[in-house]
């Protein structure tokens, strides 16, 4: 096993060496290094996604007693490829009365917040697009854009349960964002930096240190929060099949609505990846001796873990009425959140 | 105190609805995956009737007696009987209308020469409405290795009548003399 930035390292030093000699000036290779890097998140992401949407109906099913995809490659592996290049080839309608330019825009936009957020995402030891030193705080931004895009979904389909379905996510999301925000302090004050790799090098590689321990109760406002932000069961009132049919996507077919749903499950492993980074260590192993392991592989066990447990939840619980919802958000929630953020600081001040 | 008390209660409620699912993750799925496999059929389940053949002999047990066709509440099935040379009668056409066949499975029940049954195949659907009509040929080909017990049982050949002449009058009671008969 090897560690891919020293790899990656090796060959951009290569690289650098022959532009010298050749006499291509050096920047032009560092914005082919971003472009490497931008395709690279776009493409592990996609996989991710088309990964995480058979995964979903193999643990829903299995949950069930039942097999899920079986047939399409072995055990229904390739059945979300196919599904993908169905909806490539379906036609699009767009709706008579649909406000058109905001109609087409709604998924783009939902699709790029949900890969921007992958630029500070540390994906293992020095496999960060861009290390920000607001790292964490640039997520927290980024990720709120699939409102606007939800709510533009809503409004521009022209269709009732569209809108009533965007206005729920609208209300719901800027609602869990507030405790969502808290929870993530914690982890802030005990690191005393918001950039992502440094939050990951203050953990350091013990376990019991992660910050999943001294932030419990911030670790289980994020995972409630996160449940909610994205949109998922018990917090899916935005998509409640049995009150709005489908929610804010009604309208939308063909690659539209691909694009929303493949944006859903990038979100859902964003929200896992976060978890990792701020609760569980981010790429460091879990106890010294097992550093032989490659620090991007156990960043991505630990986020699909993350998203496994999403799922579990998905799969367990049944939906909040709206009035349960917010009064969950704001009466709960929020007041449990700034006790967590109080006790940290008297830790921080006190242990210090 | 006891909103406190209340919200633990309700949050290790949530851990227990996570442990129920948790616990039928890893059994085993009942699903049955159709085309590629399938339940076995009972003995008496009622598809698809076919015409049976006698193993040893090879040729249809039907002997175009037409009890069926004039029992079939719903008129599925048309015979015409026709004679070979030895003078048996035999079935020349036998039809049953797929489409409006009941399955009620009476052809079965008043056939005295075992020549018809119901069978476990049920999928027997076609895009051509003509292809539900099978003829003599297809049911034979149906029901040629279908299983089927005797409901007649084949006559003591070698001793036609003597022996019936002596059966009868041993049917009849005769308690004095049952011991020296038998011995």
């Amino acid at each position: 096993m090897f560690e891919l930035d020293k790899a990656l390292l090796a060959v951009y030093n290569f690289l650098q060496g022959w532009f010298i000699s050749v006499g291509i000036p050096v920047l032009v290779l560092d914005l082919l290094v971003m472009l490497f890097a931008g395709i690279m998140v776009i493409v592990v992401l996609l996989l991710a996604a088309l990964f995480l949407v058979w995964w979903e109906r193999k643990v829903s099913a299995h949950i069930q007693d039942r097999l899920g995809p079986m047939v399409t490659g072995p055990h229904g592996t390739l059945q979300t490829l196919i599904d993908a290049l169905k909806l490539l080839q379906k036609e699009d309608t767009v709706p008579a009365s649909a406000d058109k330019r905001v109609f087409f825009w709604a998924p783009v936009l939902a699709f790029v917040a949900a890969f921007m957020a992958y630029i500070v995402v540390p994906f293992g030891k020095g496999l960060i697009a861009r290390d920000l030193n607001i790292g964490i705080l640039y997520i927290i931004a980024i990720t709120t854009f699939t409102v606007i895009s939800l709510l533009m979904a809503g409004w521009a389909s022209n269709n009732k349960y569209a809108l009533l379905g965007g206005m729920r996510s609208a209300a719901q999301i800027v609602s869990y964002e507030v405790p969502l925000t808290l929870s993530v302090l914690g982890a802030v004050m005990l690191s005393g930096t918001m950039s992502m790799n440094e939050i990951v090098e203050a953990q350091g590689p013990y376990f019991w240190r992660w910050y999943w321990l001294p932030q419990i109760l911030g670790f289980g406002i994020y995972l409630i929060a996160a449940t909610a932000e994205t949109n998922r069961t018990p917090f899916d009132l935005p998509e409640a099949e049995q009150e709005l049919v489908a929610g804010f996507n009604i309208e939308y077919s063909g690659m539209k609505f691909a694009m929303f749903f493949l944006a859903e499950f990038v979100n859902m492993f964003t929200v896992s990846a976060i978890a990792t980074t701020l609760f569980l260590g981010g790429w460091q192993p879990p106890i010294p001796g097992l550093s032989f392991i490659p620090s991007w592989v156990w960043f991505i066990g630990k986020t699909l873990l993350m998203v496994f447990v999403f799922m579990w939840f998905r799969w367990t619980y049944p939906r909040l009425r709206v009035d349960q919802l917010m009064g969950f958000a704001w009466k709960f929630l929020l007041p449990l959140a700034l006790i967590n953020i109080f006790l940290t600081g008297l830790g921080v001040y006190i242990f210090r | 105190m006891g909103a406190i008390k209340d919200t633990f209660k309700g949050f290790w409620n949530l851990l227990i609805g996570l442990k129920t699912t948790a616990k039928y993750l890893p059994t085993r799925a009942v699903t049955l995956q159709y085309p590629y496999e399938r339940w076995p059929m009972p003995e008496r389940s009622r598809g698809v009737v076919v015409l049976l053949t006698d193993p040893d002999s090879g040729e249809l047990n039907c002997n175009a007696c037409l009890v069926c066709m004039r029992q079939c509440p719903v008129s599925a099935i048309t015979v015409t009987q026709a004679k070979n040379e030895k003078g048996e009668r035999y079935p020349d056409s036998f039809t049953i209308d797929n489409t409006i066949c009941c399955f009620c499975g009476i052809c079965e029940e008043v056939c005295n020469f075992d020549g018809i049954k119901l069978t476990g195949k049920y999928e027997f659907s076609t895009f051509n409405k003509a292809d539900l009509f099978y003829d003599k040929q297809k049911l034979q080909e149906l029901g040629r290795d279908v299983k089927y017990e005797k409901k007649k049982k084949p006559k003591p050949a070698p001793k036609p009548a003597a022996p019936a002449a002596e059966t009868a009058p041993e049917s009849a009671p005769k308690p004095n003399d049952t011991a020296e008969d038998k011995s």
